[in-house]
């Protein structure tokens, strides 16, 4: 990725006229830590990067924007958003628009072929992070990483996040300017890394969910980071009607993590963030992928990819075969 | 106080003469490092950073049944936690944050649950040889070695563990398991001075707080908290995770006709926390929410009870999924007042 | 009185009597209330200004203003306006049927440190249910101060709360009762026109006098306004805030106003008290 070339162009899209502000990577304040980035003007473009390092989802931020009140008088400022997508996020701005979350001319999108990111965990486990910011390149080999003056070559295979060795769109699916020329893409494996969990019997299956589920701290960090969960009032929040009760418990726990997960059949995009940001690493991935599989081998849908679709959720065939349905 | 000594070899009869004390130590699992019973049988190790959840969990669990009730009756049956517990391996930041919540929990009202479970635990500490990347104790009143908060601190000089008697408690403890310890002598003391010091010299993050309580207010409109919190998605991960973060909600719950009206851990940082039924909100967006949560440690709790309530321990920082650093904040303050 | 065993712990109290004062969607209900507990009865304390969490078992609880003074006798009042799941409960009861009490909560409007003054209460919709009781307070206390005043308004009669005591109010010639909506109706003698518009028609005099308002914000607003206007001075005007609140007792942490916590160092602020604190008005 030519960094000069990215950031010459976001400093172009956020000198427009029509564009309030910008969307992008920047390094964060430590280690490996990269932090979303709201550039205002030109100059600030000079901060962005994309690197392996730039897992964030930023289409997450283009619902999540506050809309408090105006002062009386004051008009409100409905100028574009850029953002800067890899293949995943690209997606999410598709599934948005395919919901009208968000309209076509909202945004400006600029595309970010992505070679795969890497799983942060992994890599601060076999690399420890240092106070200073480090720097992670994509390379021949995979990854090149320099920290505290060295370079260190890592192969692709032992940092790339899962969420990446089945990704099946590496390039945008949607854009207006496209940095950088599209990658080959991978062939991922067709269990969508969910046929271990499958494998096994229900009893097995729900012994290992209640696991999960019971160290779930119900922060909400999944639903918020997540670009397809914005609804403005979440029935999961809601007291009145009570449909989950606050309490902190496998039973609640499995309500909220369930409810949220078919909720997002067939809209899911496969970002991985909800698991990335989880505090009590419930794999939330697996889940999400499952109802996805279900979703596409049974409706044929796939989520984001194609703007013009029909949601899935929300479309009835009168000659829908309904075959598998009881 | 005195000190005594625990050769490493004896850990496992240590723990093993403990067993019968609701003992709680960190334990690795899917989630990550969490302190939890010590089940039957099981060593806890010793060799950690921290949790991600912190002890405070063992005296204000994440939810708590304040009475039970039958639907339609009117008698109140109150659980009163009553049970002793050990916590093994409590860091001095953890333990230094029960400390400063002591403060909330037994102003004007005592609570009782709280200051229940307080006082029938037993807080053993472990000093901190490796600080971790985003520790900055030393910065907001602790350190590697600080006992406050504590009953006990060991520390760990290689092969054996140095015991601190810290309070009453702590020297019961010690009385318990007395034939497996033998006398420190002044080497030891030494040896642990030394240690404190390496450890304190191994804390790379630092903030001069000096100022920050008293410059607050005076940035109440300031446009930084817009900047700050810009990226903020709104989720509890930095104060569940925070070992002095102590908001509440309170709830009726019912099953059946089974009812119980119970807390769970609140977040500031969460919309509904102030939400009006109205549907007004005095903070209605994320910038004051952090604003909020910032002026809360450093600011509020310093003015009511004279602290600041954050112990430095880097969790905030460690697991913000959006790099939202408590040090990058207090910074951009400092250069504001 | 706050149950010192464990503060989270309400005391049950059986509904007595209780009536509409408005109605709609938004209805606001009174209830008088009494404690089960003889006990509870006669060492309970509470004053103008204090507010107490009343709720329903298996519902929750809310913190509402405590609409009696203590000189009326061994009861609680509340008036509730029906907005949530635990408000929505409370409509429900009906005499004999039970609901919890926990409290008293917050600070006192200080009528001791009032006495000689004139009382001025200017309320605003269900806002005048922290004003009854200062009002009434001051009646059974006459000799104590200097005179009493109450300008109390909503959007149209069918709104104003404790309309069955303005008959016996009107006979009182003590005091100084003015009456507003919004809007003309028929068979209305009262005033027409907003309460802070009321209150400068009125042009009541700052000397020796304490204003007391309460209602919707921007009532508020505009009162504290006129009555810089009028004269008045920061340490002779008192209002009272409020915020969502769980505990009322400075735990759970969420109605912080800055540093202070509405259920412990509030819902009672002068406004010179109010001026420094930064969310007062949010």
């Amino acid at each position: 990725m030519d960094l000069d070339k990215l950031r010459k162009t976001a400093a172009e899209v956020v000198a427009r006229e029509d564009v309030r502000y910008l969307l992008g990577w920047k390094k964060g304040t430590f280690g490996y830590r990269i932090a979303p980035g709201f550039v205002e003007d030109a100059e600030s473009a000079a901060e962005l990067i994309f690197s392996p390092l730039c897992t964030a989802n930023l289409a997450t931020y283009l619902t999540l924007t506050e809309k408090p009140p105006l002062p009386r008088g004051q008009e409100p400022d409905d100028r574009k958003v850029a953002v800067m997508v890899k293949g995943c996020d690209s997606r999410a701005v598709t599934q948005l628009l395919i919901e009208k979350g968000i309209e076509r001319e909202s945004v400006v999108i600029i595309g970010c072929p992505c070679p795969g990111v890497v799983d942060h965990e992994l890599l601060a486990e076999k690399y420890p992070e240092t106070e200073e910011t480090a720097e992670l390149k994509w390379s021949d080999k995979g990854f090149l990483l320099l920290q505290n003056g060295e370079e260190t070559e890592i192969a692709r295979d032992e940092l790339l996040a899962e969420k990446c060795r089945l990704c099946r769109y590496p390039n945008p699916v949607v854009s207006d300017i496209m940095v950088g020329e599209p990658v080959e893409t991978w062939e991922p494996d067709d269990d969508q890394g969910v046929a271990e969990v499958e494998g096994k019997n229900a009893e097995v299956r729900w012994e290992y969910w209640q696991e999960q589920f019971s160290n779930c701290l119900r922060c909400y960090s999944c639903r918020n980071v997540c670009p397809l969960c914005y609804c403005e009032d979440c029935i999961l929040d809601r007291l009145n009607p009570t449909w989950i009760y606050r309490s902190v418990n496998f039973s609640e726990n499995t309500a909220f993590n369930l409810a949220r997960a078919f909720h997002l059949a067939g809209r899911c995009i496969e970002c991985g963030e909800c698991e990335r940001v989880c505090p009590a690493n419930i794999p939330l991935g697996k889940l999400n992928r499952k109802l996805a599989r279900e979703v596409r081998e049974k409706y044929g849908f796939e989520p984001g990819v194609d703007p013009e679709a029909e949601p899935f959720q929300a479309s009835y065939k009168p000659d829908d075969p309904e075959e598998f349905i009881l | 106080m005195s000190a005594m000594l625990l050769n490493k070899e004896k850990w496992s009869d240590f723990v093993g003469m403990l067993a019968g004390k609701n003992l709680w130590a960190p334990r690795e699992s899917d989630e990550g490092l969490r302190f939890v019973p010590v089940a039957e049988g099981e060593v806890p190790t010793l060799d950690y950073n921290n949790t991600r959840v912190p002890p405070k969990e063992a005296v204000f669990p994440q939810t708590e049944t304040l009475f039970k009730f039958k639907v339609g009756g009117k008698d109140l049956e109150e659980p009163r936690p009553d049970q002793d517990a050990v916590l093994l391996g409590v860091r001095p930041c953890d333990a230094r944050a029960m400390h400063i919540i002591d403060e909330l929990f037994s102003w004007d009202e005592d609570d009782p649950y709280y200051l229940k479970r307080r006082e029938k635990t037993v807080l053993v500490g472990l000093a901190c040889n490796e600080p971790g990347l985003n520790c900055f104790c030393t910065s907001v009143g602790g350190g590697p070695v600080s006992t406050e908060g504590l009953d006990l601190l060991m520390v760990d000089l290689g092969e054996k563990y140095l015991l601190e008697e810290v309070t009453e408690k702590g020297s019961a403890l010690i009385d318990e398991v007395k034939e497996l310890l033998e006398e420190a002598d002044d080497n030891s003391s030494k040896q642990k001075d030394k240690l404190a010091d390496e450890a304190a010299g191994k804390i790379k993050r630092s903030i001069e707080t000096e100022g920050i309580p008293a410059g607050l207010p005076g940035l109440w409109e300031d446009e930084l908290w817009q900047r700050v919190s810009a990226s903020c998605i709104g989720c509890g991960t930095c104060t569940f995770l925070c070992p002095t973060c102590h908001c509440f909600d309170i709830q009726d719950e019912t099953e059946g006709f089974e009812a119980r009206r119970c807390r769970m851990w609140d977040s500031c940082m969460f919309r509904e926390y102030t939400l009006h039924t109205s549907g007004h909100n005095p903070r209605p967006t994320r910038s004051e929410r952090t604003r909020n949560r910032i002026n809360h440690k450093y600011s509020y709790y310093v003015d009511k009870f004279e602290v600041i309530a954050c112990v430095g321990c880097g969790r905030c920082i460690n697991l913000c999924p959006v790099n939202i650093d408590i040090l990058d904040i207090l910074g951009q303050v400092k250069e504001e007042i | 009185m706050i149950n010192k065993e464990n503060p989270y712990i309400p005391y049950n109290a059986t509904v007595e009597d209780t009536w509409y004062e408005t109605g709609g969607e938004r209805a606001i209900k009174t209830f008088k209330v009494v404690f089960d507990d003889e006990n509870i009865r006669k060492s309970w304390e509470h004053f103008p200004g204090q507010c107490a969490m009343i709720g329903v078992l298996g519902v929750g609880e809310s913190m509402i203003s405590i609409s009696c003074s203590p000189t009326e006798g061994e009861f609680l009042r509340f008036s509730v306006m029906r907005m949530g799941k635990v408000t929505q409960a409370l409509h429900q009861l009906e005499p004999g049927d039970k609901m919890t009490v926990r409290g008293p909560y917050g600070n006192k409007f200080p009528l001791d440190q009032w006495q000689g003054k004139h009382i001025l209460t200017i309320g605003g919709g269900i806002g005048q249910a922290p004003m009854r009781p200062v009002v009434e307070y001051v009646k059974s206390n006459y000799d104590n101060y200097g005179g009493l005043t109450m300008i109390y308004g909503a959007r149209t009669s069918g709104d104003l709360c404790f309309k069955e005591e303005f008959e016996e109010m009107s006979k009182d010639d003590q005091l100084s009762c003015h009456l507003t909506i919004d809007i003309e109706e028929e068979q209305w003698d009262h005033n027409v026109g907003f309460v802070p518009q009321i209150l400068m028609d009125l042009n009541p005099s700052p000397e020796n006098t304490i204003a007391v308002t309460c209602g919707p914000p921007i009532m508020i607003r505009f009162v504290l306004e006129n009555l810089k206007k009028l004269g008045f001075e920061d340490d002779q005007i008192y209002t009272t805030l409020e915020n969502r609140m769980k505990c009322g007792i400075g735990k759970c942490g969420r109605c912080n106003a800055g540093n202070m916590y509405v259920c412990k160092d509030g819902p009672v602020f002068s406004y010179a008290a109010l001026k420094e604190v930064p969310e007062a008005f949010a």
